[in-house]
């Protein structure tokens, strides 16, 4: 018995040890990767124009969602096993530093192996660690502000008087919207705190310091937006809802007289096709007395990372895919996927005008993503993102605004261990 | 006389009403998932309660996007697998358990019992690094080695072995049938209700089965329903007249199967309460 445990042991330790290995160099490149209508949609496209040139490389995509992406990440790096990952993976572009900086086994610095010229600044800050590039910008996460131009009409406005003006300014108007039209300007849902970190970042303000420090209590920019976005939803004018669903019903429906995000919103704006031509975008307001503070940010978003050890060469090569305006313009028509690569604006179908929205939108939208300041996401991003939605939702139900982005602060510095 | 007929009928009154508020509750969500496979998008976020006629449309994305038949397949023979080598290991060693019964094997079964306190979660990080240097990850076995045995399962059954007449055995013994023979022989066809009512619940524990084999399952090729399912879920845009179909389709085969071992399956779970 003893010696058939022993040998049991053994051959385990050998299988155990044999399987601590990088990927071979196969010749063949895996993506991981979710969304079949948008990320893998598009990488399909992609495939299919690199194997034009180079028919001898076979290109494999999974469907991974994002949070298996990094859990995946977490354990293959924990198990020492990395033949478990792909060449290329995706990774949202706020859990980008969080992984570098807890797995950096996992993901290869190119900054010396690819050209970042032409991406946007902000986009790109997103998976740069200490000045070092790991990872490939894909889509734009840019904000805007998307109104329903027959409601506006309504209440005697038009999107150009809500474009380029600051939040007091905005107050005012949506007022008056609201007044005249009967509906919420914008809904949102409750306690997701995506809000407050589109405004901040649209001054270059951020969570943290550049250090690493936690910076919520001190912070003007955040207490100014979180001022701003809690008198909004007092007057009516935010609606709040408790679901994401929700909230996308309400535009589904009509019940609101716009919304306020990601450029990505787009996508469930255009599927509703009885509201073609009623709809515009604009830039975002800002926020006032602040320092820095401009009309675009960023919500969202993601870049592709490549993984050590893997055919390194062979997905740098793949990749310079993102660096061809061809590529951004075969993808646009299918998956709506925006690009971050400034020279895309200039392809026929960023600058064609979009049949839905009356005006050439994707231009646009490359365009303002070239002016979104960047920010620091650091490892700890989801952290303060959710110690501060509950500062928010105490201080709209009447808490002091100080006491409770200390405590968010104090919660913060538990989780990093301070 | 009358009076106490009245109260009869209040009583039975109030009795259906509560029934019929609590059976609404628990059946709408299902009724809600089904009508909404056959309406679009906007449909369903304006809550249309009545079905539509976009079923065929939404199959055809939900087909498009995704691929249903792999995980149909897969879920399949990873639920039947489960389910054939779990009943057979978990009934022998209830079995086992109770007519072998002694101090030492009801300590054996003390300790599988404290082992259902440890959460899976905990053991997840361990199994996968066990699992990725066997080779397993991407297979079958992957998914169905760690449910061959649960100490659920081997409860069930040797609580239900209790009610198993020890006379019968002492009987075949005598009249010369081995050990195996009588557990094959005389066991296994007194319990059929036992065994419906496990198939039931390990069906439906590996059919919906979602973390593991997410952990384990790494290609397209490897996907089961619920991991579809989660997919969809997953976009910017989310199509939510598909993910009715999805969830529809992934729903079906746990309701089958429940509806028809219904009967054995509430027989044995009050048998081992008993």
């Amino acid at each position: 018995m003893k010696k058939i445990l022993s040998v049991l042991l053994v051959a385990a330790m050998v299988i155990a040890m044999g399987s601590v290995a990088f990927a071979a160099e196969d010749g063949k490149i895996t993506i991981w990767t979710w969304d079949p209508n948008f990320n893998i949609a598009s990488m399909k496209i992609g495939a299919e124009m690199y194997q034009k040139d180079h028919p001898d490389v076979e290109i494999e995509i999974q469907e991974v969602q994002s949070e298996n992406i990094e859990t995946a990440v977490a354990q293959a790096a924990v198990a020492g096993n990395l033949d478990t990952l792909p060449d290329i993976m995706l990774c949202q572009d706020n859990s980008f530093q969080k992984m570098v900086i807890n797995y950096p086994e996992v993901y290869t610095d190119i900054t010396d192996m690819y050209d970042f010229e032409g991406f946007g600044e902000a986009k790109a800050a997103y998976s740069t660690i200490e000045g070092r590039h790991y990872g490939i910008p894909f889509d734009a996460g840019t904000v805007v502000a998307a109104y329903r131009t027959d409601y506006l009409a309504e209440a005697g406005y038009t999107v150009a008087d809500l474009t380029d003006i600051t939040w007091t300014e905005f107050a005012e108007k949506a007022k008056e919207i609201k007044e005249k039209t009967g509906k919420p300007v914008f809904c949102t849902q409750a306690g997701s705190g995506d809000w407050i970190l589109i405004m901040i970042q649209s001054c270059g303000a951020s969570m943290f310091t550049e250090e690493g420090a936690v910076n919520l209590k001190d912070n003007e920019a955040i207490k100014a937006a979180i001022t701003v976005y809690a008198d909004l939803v007092k007057d009516g004018i935010i609606l709040e809802t408790n679901s994401w669903d929700e909230m996308i019903g309400t535009l589904a429906n009509g019940s609101v007289c716009g919304t306020f995000n990601g450029c990505w919103i787009l996508g469930s704006i255009m599927a509703t096709a009885d509201q073609s031509g009623k709809w515009d975008i604009t830039n975002l307001p800002s926020l006032d007395g602040i320092e820095g503070a401009t009309h675009y940010s960023n919500n969202g978003g993601s870049s592709w990372a490549i993984t050590q050890g893997t055919d390194v060469d062979l997905a740098i090569d793949f990749m310079q895919l993102y660096r061809n305006v061809d590529f951004y313009d075969a993808i646009l028509p299918t998956t709506s996927a925006i690009a971050t690569f400034a020279p895309a604006k200039e392809a026929p179908n960023y600058t064609a005008v979009n049949e839905f929205m009356g005006t050439p939108v994707f231009a646009t939208i490359v365009e303002y993503g070239m002016s979104v300041p960047s920010n620091i996401t650091g490892a700890y991003y989801y952290d303060a993102r959710n110690a501060m939605a509950t500062a928010i939702t105490n201080y709209i139900n009447g808490a002091d605004l100080d006491a409770e982005l200390a405590n968010a602060e104090d919660t913060v510095n538990f989780a990093m261990g301070f | 006389m009358s009076g106490s007929i009245f109260k009869e009928r209040a009583k039975r009154f109030l009795m259906y009403a509560f029934l019929i508020v609590m059976s609404f509750i628990s059946v709408f969500p299902l009724y809600w998932c089904f009508v909404s496979a056959f309406n679009t998008t906007q449909e369903v976020l304006g809550g249309k309660l009545v079905p539509g006629g976009h079923l065929m449309e939404n199959i055809h994305n939900l087909m498009e996007q995704q691929q249903v038949f792999t995980a149909l397949k897969n879920s399949f023979i990873n639920t039947l697998l489960v389910v054939a080598l779990s009943l057979t290991c978990c009934s022998i060693a209830g079995y086992g358990f109770e007519i072998y019964h002694d101090k030492w094997k009801d300590r054996v079964m003390g300790l599988l019992m404290l082992s259902m306190m440890v959460p899976f979660v905990a053991l997840m990080v361990p199994m996968f690094q066990m699992f990725s240097a066997m080779g397993f990850l991407n297979k079958y076995i992957g998914f169905v080695l760690p449910s061959i045995s649960t100490p659920f399962l081997i409860m069930l059954f040797r609580n239900n072995a209790r009610t198993f007449p020890k006379e019968i055995i002492e009987a075949a013994r005598v009249d010369g049938l081995n050990e195996l023979q009588i557990f094959v022989r005389m066991f296994v066809p007194t319990m059929r209700p036992t065994y419906a009512a496990a198939a039931t619940i390990t069906f439906m524990n590996s059919w919906n089965s979602y973390l593991w084999p997410r952990v384990i399952m790494k290609t397209n090729e490897s996907v089961t329903m619920p991991m579809l399912v989660a997919n969809l879920t997953t976009g910017y845009i989310i199509d939510y007249g598909v993910v009715m179909a999805g969830v529809t389709i992934c729903t079906l085969p746990t309701i089958i199967i429940f509806f028809f071992l219904q009967k054995s399956f509430t027989e044995a779970i009050a048998g081992s309460v008993k």
